[in-house]
C-alpha cells in the first residue's frame, strides 16, 4: 500500500510523460491545463526533441522554432508541469493499487542548474571539441556545452565518462587528461595551475616520476601511449623559465594555527603547500643541509636535475612556509612545546637493509642511499676505471649503476638473483642502463665479500635457479650448490631495499617492520594530534605516492586544526572511463604514431650528468597531446570552472536516482533515424558531399552550423543539388518496408528552401512517387514544380565520386527515355527513413508491452481508443507509434492526453 | 580528383585536431582573409577537415564569413579575435 507524503497525496504525480518532444510537450501542456500535476522527464539536456532542429514546416514553411519554443517554454512554465530535463526512466511497475511506481535518476550534469545563467562562458573555454549531436556531426561542440541557442531549461551540462583512465590512476588524481587538453589548446601556464591543485612538484615529477598515467593510457592498446610526462616536461620547463619565482605569496587569510611537518620530502613538501595554502603557519624540520629529502639526495642529476628541484620547492616557501634544515627531530613533545597544533611525520624510507654476509664491513662495500647521497651532494665516490657491482634489480639499483658509469667505472655490473623478467625495475630503466653500458648478471647472488688490507677486491657470488613460489607468489631463487665463482670488483652497492627513516620514534608508533602505524584514511596516529604519512608509513614507493600521501594527509590536518570530524571522504573522484567504448570509437581513427621524446644517445649519456631526456618543442608537445583520445570526454581541465562567476560547475555531482509514484504514465519517446551508411552504395559517410536529411535540415535552419549553405568538402555554395527519396524506407533490404510517411513533404520543403538560399542552383529530387495525402500537401508539391525544382521518377542505385570531386548519380529512369542513367551533383541529400525506438519496451517492467508487426508501440484500436495500448494505465504519444508529421503528432498527442485524464477519472488516480 | 575532397576521417578524430588547427587557421587568417581551400592548401589539410576547424571557430566567434560568396562559389573568412 502507498502511504500518503506530508500533504496527504499517496502519489507524487498524476501522470509522468516521457519524451519531451512535440508529443510529450503537447500531452504535458494538455493535462497541465486540465488540472492534473504532470512530470515530463528527458534524457536530453533540452526539451523540444527532434522538431526544434527543423530549419521550417511544411506545407506552411513555417519558422519550426516558431512553432517549438512556445511549447517548449509553456512546458517550462506551466504551474503543473514539472520539467526533469537530462534524466533517463529506468523502470516502470505497477502498485497493487493500479498505480505506477517509477524509477528513474537525474545525469550528472556536474553544473548546478539552479546557479546556471546560462552564459556559454564554460563552452566557450572549454578545451575538449566533440562532434554535436544536435548538428548531426556536420561541426563540433564542446564537452561543456549547452544543447542548441533555443535549449529550454538554458542550462550547461558537462559530459563526462567518468575519469580518464591517466587521471583515475595516478595516485594523486593529477589531472592528466587535464593538462595535456591544456598543453593542446597553447594553454600552458594554465596547465600548469591545474597540476598544482593536485601536486606541487611538477618539475621532479616532470623528470623522475615513473609515470603510471601512461601505463593506463588506453592510446598504449594501439599506437603507443601518449607520453605524458614529456608533455608535462614541456609544460614546466616552458613555465618555469617565464617565471623563475612563483607568481604568488602567501594567502590573505592567515590563521593562527602551526603545524609541524618532520622531512622535507615529496610528501612533506606537499603536505606543507596544502597547509600553507589554506592559512596554516607551517614549519618543515629536515636533518639534511638541504631540502628535498629523496629528491635531492637519492636520485641522480641525469634524472633529476637539482636546480629543477630548488624551484619545485619555492612553489612551497612562495607561501610562507618556513624550512628549517639541518634540524632533525627527535621528540615530538619538544615540538608540541614548542607551540605546533600538529605534527606530521614525513621522513621517509632511506635506511637500508642490511646484507649479513662475510665482507660487509670491507672499505669499498657501500649502501646504495649512501652512494647516491655522495653523489648528489658532490662527493663523489672514486669509482674511476675501477669495477662497480651494484647488488639487487630493482630501480634503486639502476640509478648507483648508471651514476657510475657517469663517473667513469670501468665496468659495472649489476647482479640480481633472479632473471631479468622477474627484475622490479621499470623495464625502461633496464634498457637505459643496458644501452650505457651496464652488464646484467642475472641468476646470481653474492656469497661474500673478499677483501685484501680491508678493501674489496672481489665478490664470491653463486648462480641461483628458481624454486618454488614463496608466499608472494614469486618463484623463490634457490642456491646451485658448487656454482661459486670469483668476480673482481673495487666498490659493491647494496641496493637491496630500504627501510623506513623511524629510528627517533617511539616503538609505540611503529609496526613489525619500523613503519609508522596510521589511519589509511586519514593518515593519523594513536596521537589525535599527530599525522604520519610518505614512505614511512606505506615502506617505498614512488614519488607521486608520496605526494598523493601529503595532500592526504593536508585535507585531515586542516580538518582536525578545524574541528571538524575527520569521518568524510577525501577526494570524489567517479569510476574509470571504460576503455573498450573509446577503443571501439577509435577504430576509425587514422594512426598517430609517437612523437619520439628527444634524449642524448648513450654515447653521450656515459659523459655526463647533464639530463639525458630532452624537453619537447612545443609543436612537438602539441603534437603528443594530440593523440590523447579524450577517453572521459571532458578532461577536467577546468578552464570552466575558472570562468563560471555564478560558481556553478561541481565536479563532484553523482547521479540521483528517484522513486516516484505516478498515476498514470505516457511515452514519448519518439523514433529513430535510420543510418544512411546502411546503404552503402550511396556512399554516405565515404563522400563528404553525400549528406542525409537531417543533416540538409540543419545546413538551411537559421540557427545552421555553416555561414550559408555549403558543400561539407570543401565549403563551396553547391550548384547541382540532389534530393533522394526513400532511402532506407519501403526498403526490405533493411527491414524497414514502411514509407516514411513525412519524406517527400521534407524533401519538397527542403528543396524549396534550398531554392530560396541558392536561387542559381539546380535542384532535382529523385523519388519512386510522391505521396501528398495531406492538407495542402499536393499544393505544396505543385508549387514546387512551379519553382523549377526537377522531379525524377527514378530509383537510385549508386553514387560514385568523380575526378573534379563532384558526384554521380546511377539511376533507374522511369518515365523519361527509360534505362539507366547518369547525372552528375555537387551535393546529394538523402531522405532517409525512420526507425522504432524500440527503448521504450524496456522501461515497463509490469508485464509486456506490445509492439506492432514494425516495432513501435502498437495501439489496441486506433480508431476507438487512440494511444491506448494493452497496459492499463499506460498510454503511447505521437511518433512512438509510428512516425507521423507535426500537425498528425500534435492530434495524437490531445489522444493520449484525454485518454490518460479518462483513465484518471475512472480510476480514481487523480489526487 | 583532388585529395583534398576524397579523404574522410572520422569526426571524432577529426576534432581531436580542432584545438591545434585552429590556432594555425588563426595565424593564416591574422594575415588576411581567406577560403577554405585557400586554408586547406596552405595547412595541407583536407579542405573537409579544415571546415570542421574553422566553424568550430565561428561557432565561438573566432571567425566570420565576408559578404557573399565569390564567382567560384567559395566564401571569404576573416578572423575575428584569437582563441
Amino acid at each position: 500500500m502507498l502511504k500518503p507524503d506530508a500533504d496527504g497525496r499517496l502519489l507524487d504525480y498524476d501522470v509522468m510523460v516521457v519524451g519531451a518532444g512535440v508529443a510529450g510537450m503537447e500531452t504535458a501542456a494538455s493535462m497541465g491545463d486540465m488540472g492534473y500535476r504532470v512530470l515530463l522527464v528527458d534524457k536530453n539536456a533540452s526539451v523540444g526533441g527532434r522538431a526544434i532542429l527543423l530549419s521550417k514546416v511544411f506545407p506552411t514553411l513555417d519558422c519550426a522554432s516558431c512553432i517549438v519554443t512556445p511549447k517548449m517554454a509553456s512546458v517550462s512554465h506551466h504551474p503543473n508541469v514539472q520539467l526533469m530535463t537530462y534524466s533517463e526512466v529506468d523502470a516502470i511497475a505497477r502498485n497493487s493499487d493500479g498505480s505506477f511506481a517509477v524509477e528513474l535518476h537525474k545525469k550528472a550534469s556536474f553544473v548546478d542548474f539552479d546557479a546556471c545563467t546560462g552564459c556559454g562562458k564554460c563552452e566557450e573555454i572549454c578545451t575538449v571539441a566533440i562532434p554535436d549531436e544536435y548538428n548531426y556531426g556536420l561541426v563540433t561542440r564542446r564537452a561543456a556545452h549547452i544543447a542548441f541557442p533555443q535549449a529550454v531549461p538554458k542550462k550547461a551540462v558537462i559530459q563526462r565518462r567518468g575519469e580518464a583512465p591517466c587521471t583515475f590512476t595516478c595516485p594523486a588524481n593529477v589531472k592528466a587528461s587535464g593538462y595535456v587538453s591544456l598543453v593542446r589548446a597553447g594553454r600552458y601556464k594554465e596547465a600548469f595551475a591545474l597540476h598544482l591543485e593536485n601536486a606541487p612538484l611538477v618539475g621532479s615529477l616532470a623528470r623522475a616520476c615513473y609515470a603510471p598515467c601512461e601505463s593506463d593510457c588506453t592510446r598504449g592498446e594501439k599506437e603507443g601511449t601518449v607520453h605524458i610526462r614529456a608533455i608535462k616536461r614541456f609544460m614546466v620547463d616552458r613555465y618555469y623559465a617565464e617565471h623563475p619565482e612563483p607568481e604568488y605569496g602567501p594567502v590573505e587569510n592567515q590563521l593562527e594555527t602551526r603545524v609541524a611537518i618532520v622531512g622535507s620530502g615529496p610528501a612533506g613538501l606537499s603536505a606543507a603547500f596544502y597547509l600553507a595554502r589554506l592559512g596554516h603557519q607551517v614549519t618543515i624540520f629536515e636533518a639534511e643541509r638541504e631540502a628535498g629529502g629523496m629528491l635531492r639526495t637519492a636520485i641522480p642529476a641525469y634524472r633529476l636535475p637539482k636546480d629543477v628541484v630548488d624551484r619545485d620547492i619555492k612553489n612551497v616557501t612562495a607561501l610562507g612556509v618556513e624550512i628549517r634544515t639541518g634540524h632533525r627531530v627527535t621528540s615530538l613533545p619538544e615540538l608540541k612545546r614548542q607551540g605546533f597544533d600538529a605534527v606530521l611525520i614525513t621522513t621517509g624510507a632511506s635506511d637500508e637493509n642490511s646484507l649479513d654476509i662475510e665482507g660487509r664491513d670491507l672499505d669499498g662495500v657501500v649502501g646504495c642511499m649512501q652512494f647516491l647521497h655522495d653523489v648528489n651532494v658532490g662527493k663523489l665516490p672514486d669509482v674511476k676505471n675501477k669495477t662497480v657491482m651494484v647488488i639487487g634489480g630493482g630501480n634503486s639499483a639502476m640509478d648507483p649503476a648508471r651514476a657510475a658509469i657517469r663517473m667513469g667505472a670501468g665496468r659495472v655490473i649489476i647482479n640480481y638473483r633472479r632473471g631479468r623478467q622477474e627484475m622490479p625495475a621499470h623495464d625502461w630503466e633496464i634498457r637505459g642502463a643496458e644501452e650505457e653500458g651496464v652488464e646484467l648478471m642475472l641468476m646470481s647472488t653474492p656469497k661474500r665479500f673478499i677483501g685484501k688490507d680491508g678493501k674489496l677486491v672481489a665478490v664470491e657470488c653463486i648462480s641461483m635457479v628458481l624454486g618454488a613460489p614463496d608466499e608472494s607468489g614469486r618463484r623463490r631463487p634457490v642456491p646451485i650448490e658448487g656454482s661459486e665463482k670469483t668476480v673482481p670488483a673495487d666498490v659493491a652497492v647494496l641496493a637491496i631495499g630500504l627501510a623506513p627513516s623511524t629510528t627517533d620514534f617511539p616503538a609505540e608508533m611503529k609496526n613489525g617492520k619500523g613503519l609508522l602505524v596510521a589511519n589509511p584514511q586519514t593518515l593519523q596516529t594513536a596521537d589525535p594530534d599527530v599525522f604520519a604519512c610518505g614512505d614511512c608509513v606505506t615502506a617505498p614507493t614512488m614519488i607521486i605516492n608520496a605526494v598523493a600521501q601529503g595532500r592526504r594527509a593536508a585535507f585531515y590536518i586542516d580538518r582536525r586544526l578545524k574541528g571538524e570530524p575527520l569521518d568524510v571522504p577525501f577526494d570524489g573522484v567517479l569510476d574509470k572511463t571504460g576503455k573498450a567504448a573509446v577503443l571501439e570509437e577509435a577504430k576509425r581513427f587514422v594512426e598517430r604514431r609517437p612523437v619520439p621524446q628527444p634524449a642524448l644517445p648513450p654515447d653521450e649519456r656515459r659523459k655526463t650528468f647533464e639530463c639525458y631526456e630532452k624537453a619537447m618543442s612545443e609543436a612537438e608537445a602539441r603534437q603528443e597531446a594530440q593523440r590523447c583520445m579524450n577517453c572521459a570526454e571532458c578532461s577536467q581541465c577546468m578552464e570552466c570552472v575558472s570562468v563560471c562567476a555564478p560558481k556553478c560547475i561541481d565536479f563532484a555531482q553523482k547521479p540521483t536516482p528517484l522513486s516516484l509514484n505516478v498515476g498514470a504514465v505516457v511515452v514519448s519517446t519518439g523514433f529513430k533515424i535510420l543510418d544512411p551508411a546502411t546503404k552503402e552504395l550511396l556512399g554516405y559517410g565515404r563522400f563528404p558531399d553525400v549528406i542525409s536529411g537531417p543533416q540538409m535540415d540543419r545546413l538551411l535552419a537559421p540557427t545552421r552550423p555553416y555561414n550559408a549553405v555549403l558543400r561539407p568538402s570543401d565549403g563551396k555554395e553547391p550548384e547541382r543539388i540532389a534530393i533522394i527519396l526513400c532511402v532506407g524506407s519501403r526498403d526490405e533490404t533493411v527491414c524497414n518496408p514502411l514509407c516514411c510517411r513525412i519524406g517527400c513533404m521534407y524533401a519538397i520543403k527542403q528543396a524549396q528552401l534550398a531554392m530560396g538560399a541558392l536561387p542559381m542552383a539546380e535542384i532535382t529530387i529523385y523519388m519512386i512517387d510522391v505521396r501528398a495525402f495531406g492538407k495542402g500537401y499536393n499544393e505544396f508539391y505543385e508549387q514546387a514544380k512551379d519553382m523549377g525544382i526537377e522531379f525524377v521518377k527514378g530509383k537510385v542505385a549508386r553514387i560514385e565520386q568523380l575526378a573534379n570531386g563532384n558526384l554521380a548519380l546511377h539511376y533507374e529512369d522511369m518515365l523519361g527515355e527509360g534505362g539507366r542513367k547518369i547525372r552528375e551533383h555537387d551535393l546529394v541529400v538523402l531522405t532517409v527513413g525512420f526507425l522504432p525506438n524500440t527503448d521504450v519496451f524496456s522501461l515497463y517492467k509490469g508485464g509486456e508491452l506490445a509492439a506492432d508487426d514494425f516495432g513501435y508501440v502498437r495501439e489496441v484500436d486506433p480508431i476507438s481508443e487512440p494511444a491506448r495500448t494493452n497496459v492499463d494505465g499506460l498510454f503511447v504519444a505521437g511518433t512512438t507509434i509510428g512516425v507521423m508529421d507535426i500537425p498528425d503528432t500534435v492530434l495524437h498527442s490531445g489522444a493520449a492526453a484525454t485518454q490518460a485524464a479518462a483513465y484518471l477519472e475512472r480510476s480514481g488516480g487523480r489526487q | 580528383m583532388s585529395e583534398s575532397r576524397t579523404q574522410l576521417r572520422d569526426m571524432l578524430d577529426i576534432a581531436q585536431d580542432e584545438m591545434v588547427m585552429r590556432d594555425r587557421i588563426a595565424d593564416l587568417l591574422e594575415q588576411g582573409p581567406k577560403t577554405i581551400p585557400e586554408l586547406a592548401e596552405i595547412l595541407g589539410c583536407p579542405s573537409r577537415e579544415v571546415m570542421v576547424w574553422l566553424f568550430g571557430m565561428r561557432r565561438y566567434g573566432l571567425v566570420e564569413g565576408i559578404g557573399r560568396a565569390g564567382a567560384d562559389g567559395y566564401f571569404q573568412y576573416e578572423l575575428m579575435k584569437r582563441p
